[in-house]
């Protein structure tokens, strides 16, 4: 392995990568605008010019891959590139490349969304000069859309090209390109295909400046006033990495977070722009129970005592079956208590089904990026929680008996068609837990108000068996409880238990504790990045789990 | 090191303390009748010396457009966190494309700094020589965007930044 | 004792007691308004001309703000020991000469209240029974800070008291009658004869124990506003605050007037002999008492705004220490020469 030394660091790499990876690996800041690991490289934008020993010139360094020298022809007898970032050259070189990125910038960071997160901004800052020596008329041009969610403001590009080898390499789209050259070149679109492919955004958080814009977070917000969460998405199984930003419990905007094992450094326009769709949503915050043709509040007291009466009391000795439907948009949290529920408690009376998946057409970009076709984020974990689940409960359930149902509502997404609403409406009584009105809730007698997508705490195991945690970004509103805390609050009732769950962690460790696959699973192992599931065949767990005689 | 340091030592006529009772009681005296300090408030008013920082205003072009942009470099320089702004792209074709529809300033909370109009990029908002805005409610002291611009009305004639403002 | 000689006495205790109440509204607003002068302030002058209805403006204030009984107070004596304080003050006028005799309808007619022998003694008494009222206030308040502040005050008081008294004795040996009249027409005569030059440290002595016994500043100890809140008067409001506040004033223009009586001369004016000249001698007499007692009024303000508060131990240590045994000093020396003189 050559060994090089980069300022007074020896450092031993990999032969074949770049002196810029070598140092960034290292902890090295040498400053860049073009480069970008998932792309190809070009060393167009001359920021990240070093001195190498033994050049004539000064290389750059996103360019200069690092080989191994014959042992006699050794810098200082044992290394094979000595590079210098810190010299007088290197840092004159920098304000001078600044200083012409900068020549036709405007410089309307106050106006500027990227402003906060610019690398123009940062590096001016660090290495550029303080004052403009340019007296001449700046080239102005006007903003344009370049798709129906992408604006550039051509004065602030620095001709990276970053976006441009984005559609080529990444989407295989091909939207955008140089068009003219020198001083007059520009970014563009043809004029028939405009950049409107599933991942354009992305091309957003790829530019280094603040030129390429999204029309839905343009001029709403200032970078330092967003609170950062790591999430991941739930729009489709594939579970993508996000960073969610928001001020106040509002969400602004969604942008990509790295994660090799499942979407690299990308996210898709579904989920980028997906959570508009719980803003607009008619939101249910508090229990509400039906009562002459509409939904009045009650309070939780009350709507677990309704549920006692329905559930827990027998009736005039009739039958009673009970019908429980799992989500596939439910952490793995919430379906374990789920189908504890129904097969601890309710036993042999209850029957757990679900509602068919929500499926699209399943997606492929050239560059390995893709879009599952299951586009609920969880059905892995259903499959995994709910044991003797029911693909045929509509045959399955029995005819002539007294039915109750207790529904995990799958959201804003779910349509009902007609037999399926009509299933709903035979209950004698339903409880849907949701967090909006969809036409499911409407159906219910009793509506229990759940987190949102957002405000959801969990494991989640995406199509590849990778669990990964769900992070709320927004914080629970009004009435509003989590799932699992609303699922162990229906056993406390009808059950007669008195499970005292104080946190999410806590279903998470028991949940381990009777699934050996997730067993350690805890949110301090898996981390930011997911871990993959255990390979151990699960069984049904029987009452009590593994031990096999605590009831619970 | 330390340093010693003599204490003073009474003379006999410290020690009497009477003389420098009287020497008490005749500056107190003399000082009855020197010039008096208070200004009449209501009938006189204060003038606030050179780069007083009262109330705030938010400047406009001469053609009557606001000229805040809405950056929130006042509200991220505001150590008070007073300064509530709510920004969106502007109505107009021409100039700046971001302007902001809420400019709320908490002025209970404001504690005059001035570090607002030396944030601003735009020259858009100023402290006022204007100190007397009390009210009689914890609302009537929240400036929005609307009371903020017609303080700029009222004191139009003047400019508050040391550099003249041109445009 | 005749009837007409009762009514004479009624009008002078109702014209003594409104001329107090009124020289303590004069005080307050004079208080303020030299207050501000030192302090180069203008002082209230809004209400009325000059400001001089300020003090009804204050009175009718305090008439209208809530009167607040605090819950843990004990009750009784927490109502009793505004009055305390306040009727002692009152009562300690009535043996102060203000003027020579009148002449009425043939009737003489001593500008005095109660002209009773043991008039000296009667001060000391009243005074003492006075900080009773001090006292009472700060324990039943049921509070730490007035309880500190009628411990203070107690303290202050027995101490100062014993200075006071011992001065008085000197002035009483020279003069040998306990009767305030006799005391003023001994220093009838030239400007010499007032016992403030014969006695110039029995005076120094009783000036500043008048002081600490009115507990003006710098002997305010039992208010202390910046240690104690406000001291005794900490749990009190409207009305009740008001009279401890006019106690104050009441006790220091008594204090000012018995200084005037003892040392300066009571109401006589020097080389004038206001007996011989009837009824103008005792208007002439009157008006000499009232500048003088204005004088030393004005005394109390002034010092109030020239000097800082003693500290405690300090306080104490110019009691015991220093004026006791100077006091007692000067009763033996003046006795020493009557002795020799007699
Ligand atoms: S791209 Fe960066 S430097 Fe340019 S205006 Fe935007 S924030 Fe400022
Ligand atoms: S628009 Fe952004 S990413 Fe594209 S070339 Fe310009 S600066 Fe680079
Ligand atoms: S003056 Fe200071 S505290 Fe007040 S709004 Fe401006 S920055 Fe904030
Ligand atoms: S007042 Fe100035 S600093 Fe504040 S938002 Fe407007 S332009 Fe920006
Ligand atoms: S990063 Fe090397 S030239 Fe742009």
């Amino acid at each position: 392995m050559p060994l090089i030394k980069i300022d007074d660091r020896e450092i031993e790499v990999e032969k074949g990568i770049t002196v810029l990876q070598a140092a960034t690996a290292e902890g090295i800041e040498i400053p860049y605008y073009c480069y970008h690991p998932a792309l190809s490289i070009v060393g167009s934008c001359r920021m990240c010019l070093v001195e190498i020993e033994g050049m004539p010139k000064l290389q750059v360094s996103c360019n200069t891959s690092i080989g191994e020298l014959p042992p006699e022809r050794k810098k200082d007898g044992k290394y094979d590139m000595i590079v210098r970032t810190q010299t007088e050259i290197v840092k004159r070189e920098r304000e001078n490349v600044l200083e012409f990125l900068l020549l036709n910038h405007p410089l309307d960071c106050p106006v500027c969304d990227q402003a906060g997160e610019c690398f123009l901004q940062d590096y001016s800052y660090k290495y550029g000069r303080a004052h403009s020596r340019f007296l001449e008329e700046k080239r102005v041009r006007k903003n344009e859309y370049l798709g129906s969610n992408v604006i550039i403001n051509h004065n602030r590009c620095i001709m990276c090209t970053r976006c441009v080898r984005f559609t080529r390499e990444i989407s295989g789209t091909n939207e955008l390109f140089v068009q003219a050259r020198g001083d007059n070149s520009k970014i563009s679109i043809f004029e028939d295909k405009s950049l409107d492919n599933l991942l354009a955004g992305n091309v957003i958080d790829i530019c280094p400046v603040g030129a390429l814009l999204s029309t839905d977070y343009i001029h709403k917000n200032r970078f330092w006033n967003l609170e950062e969460k790591k999430s991941i998405c739930t729009d489709c199984s594939v579970g993508c990495n996000i960073l969610v930003y928001s001020q106040n419990n509002r969400i602004f905007r969604i942008n990509a977070r790295e994660n090799h094992s499942v979407n690299g450094y990308f996210i898709c326009d579904i989920g980028r722009y997906g959570f508009h769709r719980y803003e607009d949503a008619e939101k249910v915050t508090s229990p509400l129970i039906r009562s002459d043709g509409g939904f009045k509040p009650i309070s939780w007291e009350g709507a677990l005592k309704e549920i006692y009466e329905q559930f827990s009391r027998s009736k005039d000795g009739e039958k009673h079956q009970i019908v429980g439907i799992a989500s596939p948009f439910h952490t793995n949290e919430s379906l374990f208590m789920f189908g504890r529920l129904m097969d601890n408690i309710f036993k042999d009376k209850s029957i757990i089904g679900k509602l068919p998946f929500i499926e699209d057409y399943e997606i492929h970009f050239d560059s390995g990026f893709r879009i599952s076709k299951d586009r609920s984020p969880n059905r892995q974990g259903l499959l995994d929680f709910c044991l003797n689940l029911e693909d045929e409960i509509l045959q399955k359930v029995k005819t002539g008996k007294v039915r109750l149902c207790y529904a995990l509502d799958d959201g804003v997404d779910r349509k009902l068609d007609e037999e399926w609403e009509s299933f709903f409406k035979s209950q004698r009584f339903l409880v849907v837990q949701t967090y909006a009105m969809t036409p499911l809730a409407k159906l219910a007698h009793l509506i229990l108000p759940g987190p949102s997508p957002m405000e959801r705490e969990g494991t989640m195991t995406n199509d590849q068996g990778r669990i990964q945690w769900l992070k709320p970004s927004v914080s629970l509103t009004n009435k509003t409880r989590p799932d699992w805390e609303i699922i162990m609050e229906f056993m406390n009732t009808v059950g007669k238990r008195e499970l005292k769950y104080s946190s999410v962690n806590e279903v998470n460790l028991e949940m381990g504790e009777r699934f050996p696959s997730y067993r350690g699973m805890t949110f301090f192992k898996i981390g930011y990045q997911g871990l993959p599931k255990k390979n151990i065949a699960t069984s049904r767990p029987s009452e009590g789990g593994q031990a096999g005689n605590t009831v619970t | 090191m330390a340093t010693v340091v003599k204490s003073y030592e009474p003379t006999f006529r410290d020690k009497l303390y009477i003389p420098a009772l009287f020497q008490g009681l005749m500056l107190t005296f003399k000082h009855m009748f020197k010039k008096k300090v208070t200004i009449q408030y209501p009938d006189e008013k204060h003038v606030p010396p050179e780069g007083y920082r009262g109330l705030h205003r938010l400047n406009k072009y001469p053609d009557g457009r606001i000229r805040c942009v809405a950056c929130e470099m006042c509200a991220a320089a505001c150590p008070a966190h007073c300064i509530h702004i709510v920004p969106e792209p502007s109505p107009w074709e021409e100039g700046k494309e971001r302007y902001p529809v809420r400019f709320d300033i908490d002025l209970l909370r404001c504690i005059f700094c001035g570090f607002c109009e030396m944030a601003c990029p735009e020259k858009a908002i100023e402290l006022t020589e204007i100190y007397d805005f009390a009210d009689y409610s914890r609302e009537g002291l929240w400036i929005d965007k609307a009371g903020l611009l017609e303080i700029y009305e009222l004191t139009k004639t003047q400019n508050y930044y040391t550099v003249p403002n041109d445009e | 004792m005749d009837l007409i000689g009762f009514i004479i006495i009624c009008i002078k205790v109702v014209v003594v007691f409104a001329a107090t109440m009124l020289a303590v509204m004069g005080m307050i607003y004079a208080e303020r308004r030299i207050s501000a002068f030192i302090q180069h302030r203008l002082g209230p002058n809004r209400v009325g001309p000059k400001g001089l209805f300020q003090p009804l403006a204050d009175g009718l204030k305090f008439l209208m703000k809530e009167d607040i009984i605090p819950a843990a107070v004990n009750k009784p004596l927490y109502l009793l020991a505004p009055a305390m304080l306040l009727i002692p003050a009152l009562m300690t006028f009535a043996v102060i000469p203000f003027g020579s005799s009148l002449t009425l309808f043939g009737r003489q007619i001593s500008l005095q209240v109660a002209d009773i022998n043991i008039g000296v003694l009667y001060i000391l008494a009243l005074t003492s029974v006075g900080v009773y009222g001090i006292v009472l206030a700060g324990w039943s308040s049921n509070s730490k800070y007035p309880l500190l502040g009628g411990l203070r005050s107690s303290a202050q008081l027995i101490s100062y008291e014993l200075a006071m008294g011992l001065a008085i004795v000197a002035i009483v040996l020279m003069t040998g009658s306990l009767r305030l009249n006799d005391i003023v027409t001994s220093q009838q005569g030239h400007l010499f004869s007032w016992y403030v030059f014969k006695q110039p440290v029995a005076f120094l002595i009783f000036l500043i124990a008048v002081y600490a016994e009115t507990n003006r500043l710098p002997f305010d100890l039992a208010e202390a506003e910046q240690e104690l809140v406000g001291g005794y008067h900490t749990e009190y409001s409207s009305m009740k605050f008001a009279m401890f506040f006019m106690a104050e004033y009441a006790n220091m223009i008594t204090a000012a007037a018995l200084t005037v009586t003892l040392f300066f001369g009571g109401w006589d004016i020097p080389f004038v002999d206001e007996a011989a000249m009837g009824n103008w001698g005792a208007l002439l007499s009157g008006i000499a008492f009232i500048l003088k007692t204005a004088f030393f009024l004005f005394l109390y303000i002034w010092v109030r705004w020239t000097f800082p508060r003693f500290r405690y131990d300090q306080l104490m240590n110019l009691g015991w220490k220093v004026m006791l045994p100077l006091a007692l000093l000067n009763i033996f020396i003046t006795g020493g020469i009557l002795t020799i003189i007699s």
